[in-house]
């Protein structure tokens, strides 16, 4: 550029001709105008204080919605009461806390022998099956308050006993 | 971010940029009160808009649409413009101000560049903006911008060698 730099000097010389005083009124004019209708004809720039609401509207309604979808899809449902069966017999409290096993009977009062069994596939030994028909007596009893409860039920056990061959 | 600036000094902006805006809005018509319009219309475009008067290419890009936007406005006028452009024809009004026939000589020499070289040397000389500013007023690369600078120089000093 070494070569050009005397060719700009002498274009930097050169001077543009100067704006003519009309022009400087009609800016002026228009100028003015604009500052008393600031929408005529071009869009001003938005403050920075409309945006600022307008992004705190926007914040607003998507944390809205965010919440509503949380409770929606992420929120457990409040506990349900507890099930309670309607033709319970049993309290739902314990009559008394205090009671303490005190005894436990079994009266066999019936034996009954079904004799040797055996396996389909002769595999294993046989077995002798007997029944015992039972009842059987619980008992509980409070030593501070001398309350005492007692339960009684029959039953049935079956006895499965090897069998040797000798 | 720009820079604020004073609302009431627009009249001290323009005094300094005045006329070199004016003479790159006649590189879209010849006759000067059109391009008077132009700058008009551009300057308060961009004044109202609030942006630094530091940023000269993107008022020079405002002067530049608004330029083409006329045009388009109106095509029967744009086609007579674009034949005056790309005839290169004399500017029938002065420029500049030139005080000898040294200064007349080069005048006309610029006169005759071809426009894209004419607008690159009117942004560089008289509007010092960098090549980089060029580019982006004229939406040409900065290395274009360079080079038509270039070739411009080269013309006016090959127009100007039997005179030197």
């Amino acid at each position: 550029m070494n070569d050009f730099s005397e060719l700009e000097t002498e274009l930097k010389k050169l001077r543009p001709a100067p704006v003519s005083t009309e022009l400087l009124a009609r800016l002026e004019h228009a100028l003015a105008q604009s500052a008393a209708t600031p929408t005529a004809g071009l869009i001003p720039r938005r403050t920075k204080r409309s945006n600022a609401w307008w992004s705190l509207g926007l914040g607003l309604t998507t944390a809205s919605a965010l919440v509503l979808v949380w409770l929606a899809f992420f929120a457990e449902p409040p506990p349900a009461p507890p099930f309670v069966a309607p033709n319970a017999t049993v309290p739902a409290e314990p009559l008394d806390r205090g009671l303490q096993p005190s005894a436990l009977t079994r009266v066999v009062y019936r034996q009954h022998d079904d004799g040797l069994i055996f396996s389909p596939n002769q595999s294993e030994l046989p077995l002798r099956r007997v029944r015992y028909n039972t009842r059987e007596t619980m008992q509980w009893r409070n030593p501070q308050t001398g309350a005492s409860l007692r339960v009684s039920y029959p039953a049935e056990q079956v006895v499965l006993a090897p069998v040797s061959f000798q | 971010m720009e820079s604020a600036r004073p609302q009431d000094d627009w009249q001290t902006c323009f005094t300094q940029l005045g006329p070199a805006l004016l003479l790159f809005a006649r590189r879209w018509t010849n006759c000067r009160a059109e391009a008077e319009d132009i700058v008009q219309e551009a300057f308060v475009r961009f004044w109202r808009r609030q942006h630094s008067i530091e940023n000269r290419a993107l008022l020079y890009a405002t002067v530049r649409s608004t330029a083409l936007d006329r045009l388009r406005s109106d095509q029967r006028r744009a086609r007579r413009e674009a034949a005056v452009a790309l005839d290169g024809a004399q500017h029938l009004e002065p420029q500049f101000t030139t005080v000898d026939e040294g200064q007349r000589m080069l005048t006309a020499a610029v006169e005759r560049l071809p426009n894209e070289q004419r607008e690159v040397v009117i942004l560089k000389i008289w509007n010092e903006l960098t090549f980089a500013e060029i580019g982006q007023v004229l939406e040409i690369s900065q290395n274009t911008a360079a080079s038509r600078y270039r070739y411009a120089l080269s013309a006016l000093k090959k127009i100007l060698q039997p005179h030197e």
